[in-house]
């Protein structure tokens, strides 16, 4: 029996052999299998446990910081955040109660802290994303209400114990800010929401001021939380460079708050200019009106515009689509910088480019004769002088003074087509600015100016006066600014220095000449002429007393589609004359009623330049005429008695006005030191307890200087005369710095701005 | 009253020394166990810590109790390994009692997960009663293997016993045509039947059957004639079909399949013909191979009900390797990935990545790709020559036995974990459709570790008193 047993143990050992053979091939097959799955395709396989594991998130650079001359922050990223839930965590809590019970938790406290509909929070949750954005640009302060959120959960114990951190998540974010709002918005410019340039300066320098963007790649686990441990890897950001402009905030202030008040007061269009410094180039100010809110860049901000967007759309039966390109054909007005973009027929203005070619060619001079008949017959044109009549006997001074039009064409028939043309060229208007702003206007031969070839006679006398073709505002100035510097173009530019994120200067704008247009003499005698047409000429409104102010007025007609005539008034010039520091170009497009020149713009241009001549601490030097006028600074009689406060302003034209019974002077109206005129009055008080006397301000408007001067010292107040001073029937006053009705203390000085309506019209 | 005394010390010793075996045990079996072990431990914290840490916010979850049932299997493995093995052949009808009530009395139990009966909730843990069943399968059939080993060879009638008598009727059936009678009644009931449900080209099938058959029984009545070395065969196979159609009724298909297969590698080592093997096994390939077609054309439709729903898309989810990536095929996809990613010598140690909630439940079925992540292509083909060595060393060990019983239960058992590993490597490198058969010595799993463990306390016993033990 057990000898049997064994022979079939024998027999059971052959199938035990082939049974185990069968499973070593079987092992080797699978050997061979796992052979093809790691080794042959594992590269493959790799491959997709990375795409499946790894996030890459951006971090973003810190966009560069847009700061004005005086390192004043004009554009800033600032550092927000945002809030994000992941859904699918909240969706695999099994136990319902407990998921209901999350779900409540987050949607009531996201609710309240972000002021958030609840329903719209609960729609997120039930989403089986795993990521779910909240909300954007969330402040500090919000986010930390979210952290202590997620805290206060954290720290609950047993049941009420809830891990929120995983679910509510804060990523960071940048916003951008512009401190200033509107200032300079059209310069400036702004972003999108995805942080790039979408316009001005923003846009221009987008690259520079972008940086490099850093990543953080992040292995997430298979419900795409982090996964613990090791796997991250961050390469850090580059923040953007900072840009550091010529622009100087106080002068953009005074530049906007008189090109603001004009365009309300003109009804015009628009109204646009720009402040240059005469020897680099270099934009102090920059303004194109109506502008926006560069904080909300896609409302339409004025309320000029606002009205004519709001007629835009009542005014036909619009579909969705005419309705988003209306809406975006305000927001382009309202962005586009039109002292750049915009092209204009200069007129008279260019008078001064044709008599500075036929000085600097030899063809006039300062004592060359003509008679204006009011017309010139030239290239089969009769070409007619804005004065009918014309202005009979005239020199060369008298071209610009009384922008001649039949002298200015005689002087460039004395060139000819080809010399005039080279100026036309040298002066910079068939090229580029190279100004380092979006949107410089592309001179295009043949179409807003003519080519070389095609420059007729006619065109000749056209462009001899600023007619038939245009420029930009831009290219205007700069051409004026060569006259100034002693002939030199230089290319203008905003951007004065690139500074890296720690403070070091990158790199700075040396200013540029492309080339000398004129000789330092021409210049000069350019200059001189210039001074007399704000002295005694067509520019007389923008006169500042003791700031030699040197410009050219000029008015061009539109094109319109209509029988409307509608015009251009402009003004160019630059101060002080003998030693210009900086140029003006103030442009009113469209103006209602008066159109002129020297009407409209000139006196804006006086305004600006006795502000930002006083802001850069130019000193004023008076001619004797002006001397008369002149202003004295209120002495310091406080402390005196009251009969050496009288004998301190005996020598003097000053009137004392005594208020109270005492012995000595306890207080005084102006202060000390205070700008006054030289027959001004200042108010004394000699009691302790005295109270101070008030005045009602007078309506000055449509005074004559004399006349004002009569009713400012019988009300007791001091005037500044500013603007055109001449003493004559025909100078005004047209505003002042006080309004009519306002009562003030006595003593007060108000600014009295004066212009004239006479020989202003070019 | 000493002589009492003696004779109950005699009496136990008397016990000890009938139910014990004393041999040395197999020492390279226990070092690949205890290696298989000690490797499979560590690969269950690395691969469970972050899963566990997730769901249950202690990265130590699975692991603890896994090392607790570890030194529990190892108690039994000792204890076992002491146990003569000729205990289990006269245990064998207690283990298959016990067996059948055990597949039974789940279907009563409550259901310890909704729609499953597979597991018995004994309070501080749970069992399956298809891992007795596959202990029993191998049990009972050692026992009838060798209690007829001299069948096996004999193409003789039967005359002894039930087969006797049945042969000795089913002459006497054959000579008076009766079985002829019954069969066609047989034929002609379920074709009426089949009729009357208006299912007509069944009933066509059904009575082309009969014919068939009764042409046959009338040609050749000897087939119907029970051989002797049918005798086991009847016997073993009625008893492990039986366990497969309970498991499987269980909801339990992979179990099925592991218990179906078990049956036949104990029928094949008991000595049946080969021949048996090939028709059976081609008819097997054959209509597996129509069944996936088949599911496939109908991938899209709802009226077909052959297997569940989740078999048929797990099928479908094999063979269309594009099939719903997030869904049927994620596990699979997840599994291929980790594998993949390792490489030649894997990522290190604790370094897989995709332990971290993309393979589900990675210290479960998937566990061998997380081996492989971790240590490559290298350490996975160590793993898979440890367990081939471990048969090869069970199968020593058998083949050294003194007795067919012992030979046959120590080659089942080890060959019970072989198939096991190759089913589970295979489903983890998508060799075949997912099926949830877990990695012996590496999944998690407290009650099957410790019936592994004491399996192979039993292997162990088999080795004290083979030929090879020193007395």
């Amino acid at each position: 029996m057990k000898s049997g047993q064994k022979s079939k143990a024998v027999n059971n050992s052959a199938r035990g052999m082939i049974a185990l053979v069968l499973v070593s091939v079987l092992s080797v097959g699978l050997i061979i299998r796992l052979f093809g799955i790691q080794i042959v395709n594992g590269d493959e396989y790799s491959a997709k446990v990375e795409s499946q594991q790894l996030s890459d998130t951006e971090i973003s650079a810190g966009r560069g910081t847009i700061y004005d001359a005086n390192m004043n922050v004009l554009a800033q990223s600032a550092s927000v955040w945002l809030v994000y839930i992941n859904p699918s965590k909240i969706n695999s809590i099994e136990d319902e109660t407990r998921r209901e019970t999350v779900r409540e938790i987050v949607v009531s406290g996201l609710a309240a802290i972000l002021d958030m509909d609840e329903d719209t929070i609960r729609g997120y949750t039930e989403k089986n994303y795993s990521y779910q954005l909240v909300k954007s640009a969330i402040e500090k302060d919000t986010r930390d209400s979210i952290l202590a959120f997620i805290d206060e959960y954290a720290s609950r114990e047993g049941d009420d114990q809830v891990d929120l951190s995983s679910i509510v998540c804060i990523d960071p974010d940048t916003k951008r800010y512009y401190p200033y709002s509107t200032l300079a918005s059209t310069v400036i410019g702004f972003t999108g929401t995805d942080g790039n340039g979408l316009a001005g300066l923003e846009y221009y320098y987008d690259d520079i001021l972008t940086g490099v963007s850093g990543r953080t790649i992040t292995a997430k686990d298979g419900t795409m939380s982090v996964m613990p441990n090791q796997y991250e890897t961050i390469y850090e950001a580059e923040n953007g460079t900072s840009l550091v402009l010529t622009l100087d905030i106080y002068i953009q202030h005074i530049l906007e708050d008189v090109l603001s008040e004009a365009l309300e007061d003109t009804g015009a269009e628009n109204v646009y200019g720009i402040v240059m410094d005469v020897d680099t180039g270099a934009i102090l100010g920059m303004v194109s009106l109506p502008d926006y809110d560069l904080n909300d860049p896609f409302t339409i901000y004025s309320e000029q515009l606002q009205e004519a967007y709001a007629e835009a759309l009542e005014d036909t039966e619009l579909d969705d689509d005419d309705e988003t390109k209306t809406k975006s054909y305000y927001q382009n007005l309202q962005w586009s910088n039109r002292a750049v973009v915009n092209t204009y027929e200069p007129g008279s203005v260019f008078k001064v480019i044709t008599a500075s070619a036929a000085i600097e060619e030899g063809v006039a001079d300062l004592n060359t004769q003509y008679y204006c008949s009011g017309v010139i017959e030239y290239a089969t044109r009769s070409i007619h002088c804005w004065k009918s009549g014309g202005h009979g006997s005239e020199t060369f001074v008298d071209l610009l003074k009384n922008s001649c039009n039949p002298f200015a064409v005689t002087l460039a028939s004395y060139l000819g087509t080809d010399v005039y043309y080279d100026y036309f060229e040298a002066f910079g208007f068939t090229e580029k600015t190279g100004v380092d702003l979006p949107g410089d206007f592309t001179p295009t031969a043949g179409v807003l100016y003519m080519s070389r070839d095609d420059f007729s006679y006619s065109d000749l006398a056209s462009y001899s006066f600023g007619q038939s073709f245009q420029v930009s505002p831009l290219q205007m100035i700069t051409a004026i600014s060569a006259v100034a510097n002693g002939g030199y173009l230089m290319t203008p530019y905003i951007v004065s220095k690139l500074v890296d994120d720690d403070g070091n200067t990158v790199s700075e704008t040396e200013p540029t000449v492309r080339r000398q247009v004129i000789s330092e003499s021409t210049a000069s005698i350019i200059r001189e002429c210039m001074e007399e047409v704000v002295s005694s000429g067509t520019g007389k409104n923008a006169y500042v007393a003791g700031y030699h102010v040197a410009g050219k007025t000029g008015t061009s007609e539109k094109l319109t589609e209509g029988d409307e005539e509608v015009y251009i008034a402009s003004f160019c010039g630059f101060a002080p004359a003998d030693d210009p520091e900086i140029s003006i170009i103030i442009i009113v497009d469209e103006p209602e009623g008066e159109h002129g020149g020297g009407a409209v713009a000139a006196p804006l241009a006086g305004e600006i330049f006795e502000q930002v001549l006083e802001y850069l601490g130019v000193e004023r030097s008076y001619s004797d005429s002006e001397l008369e006028l002149l202003v004295d600074s209120a002495p310091s009689l406080v402390g005196l008695t009251v009969s050496e406060a009288r004998t301190e302003v005996s020598d003097s034209d000053i009137t004392l006005r005594v208020i109270g019974d005492g012995d000595t002077v306890v207080a005084q109206c102006p202060e000390a030191g205070r700008e006054i005129p030289s027959d001004g009055i200042v108010v004394v008080y000699t009691e302790s307890d005295y109270t101070s006397q008030e005045v009602t301000v007078p309506d000055f408007t449509g005074y004559t200087v004399s006349e004002a001067n009569k009713l400012a010292l019988s009300s007791g107040l001091n005037i500044r005369i500013s603007g055109s001073s001449a003493n004559s029937g025909t100078v005004y006053a047209y505003k002042q710095s006080i309004d009519a009705g306002t009562t003030v203390e006595m003593g007060e000085i108000i600014t009295v701005y004066f212009k004239t309506t006479v020989d202003v019209s070019d | 009253m000493e002589k009492r005394e003696n004779e109950k010390s005699s009496l136990i010793k008397q016990l000890w020394r009938r139910y014990t075996v004393s041999g040395s045990i197999d020492i390279w079996f226990l070092i690949i166990i205890l290696a298989l072990l000690c490797i499979g431990l560590v690969m269950l914290f690395s691969a469970s810590y972050p899963y566990a840490m997730t769901y249950y916010s202690d990265s130590t979850y699975f692991i603890r109790r896994q090392l607790l049932f570890a030194g529990i299997g190892l108690a039994c493995m000792i204890l076992f390994s002491k146990i003569r093995p000729e205990v289990w052949q006269k245990l064998s009808f207690i283990v298959m009692g016990i067996t059948v009530f055990c597949l039974l009395i789940v279907f009563v139990l409550p259901q310890y997960k909704a729609g499953f009966y597979r597991w018995i909730n004994l309070g501080f843990t749970t069992f399956q009663p298809s891992e007795i069943a596959k202990f029993a399968v191998i049990v009972m059939g050692a026992f009838f293997y060798s209690k007829y080993a001299l069948h096996m060879s004999s193409s003789r009638p039967a005359s002894a016993g039930i087969a006797g008598k049945i042969n000795k009727k089913l002459g006497i059936m054959l000579e008076t045509w009766i079985l002829t009678g019954i069969f066609g009644g047989i034929f002609i009931l379920f074709a009426i039947i089949a009729l009357a449900e208006s299912y007509i080209s069944g009933a066509i099938l059904i009575l082309a059957l009969g014919v068939v058959v009764m042409v046959l029984s009338r040609v050749r009545p000897q087939w119907f004639i029970i051989r002797e070395s049918w005798v086991p065969t009847w016997l073993f196979g009625g008893f492990f079909i039986l366990c497969a159609v309970l498991v499987f009724a269980e909801n339990h298909l992979s179990g099925a399949i592991l218990i179906f297969a078990i049956g036949a590698v104990m029928m094949f080592l008991g000595g049946v013909r080969p021949r048996w093997f090939i028709v059976v096994g081609s008819a097997g390939i054959v209509l597996v191979a129509l069944l996936c077609i088949y599911i496939m054309e109908t991938r899209d439709s709802d009226s077909v009900n052959i297997l569940q729903t989740y078999m048929r898309e797990r099928i479908v989810a094999w063979l269309d390797k594009d099939y719903d990536p997030t869904g049927a095929r994620w596990q699979t996809n997840q599994a291929l990935y980790a594998i993949g990613s390792g490489g030649l010598f894997g990522k290190g140690l604790g370094n897989s990545t995709q332990k971290y909630m993309y393979v589900s439940e990675p210290q479960n079925d998937m566990i061998f790709s997380i081996v492989c992540e971790e240590l490559g292509f290298v350490g996975a083909s160590i793993v898979i020559i440890l367990f081939a060595l471990l048969v090869y060393r069970g199968v020593v060990i058998g083949m050294n036995s003194k007795t067919r019983f012992g030979c046959l239960l120590a080659m089942g058992l080890v060959f019970q974990v072989g198939l096991q590993v190759i089913l589970n490597i295979a489903v983890a490198t998508d060799s075949m459709p997912n099926t949830g058969i877990s990695l012996p010595f590496f999944s998690y799993g407290g009650t099957s570790l410790v019936m592994l463990m004491s399996e192979m306390g039993i292997v162990l016993s088999v080795s004290r008193e083979g030929r090879l033990s020193k007395h």
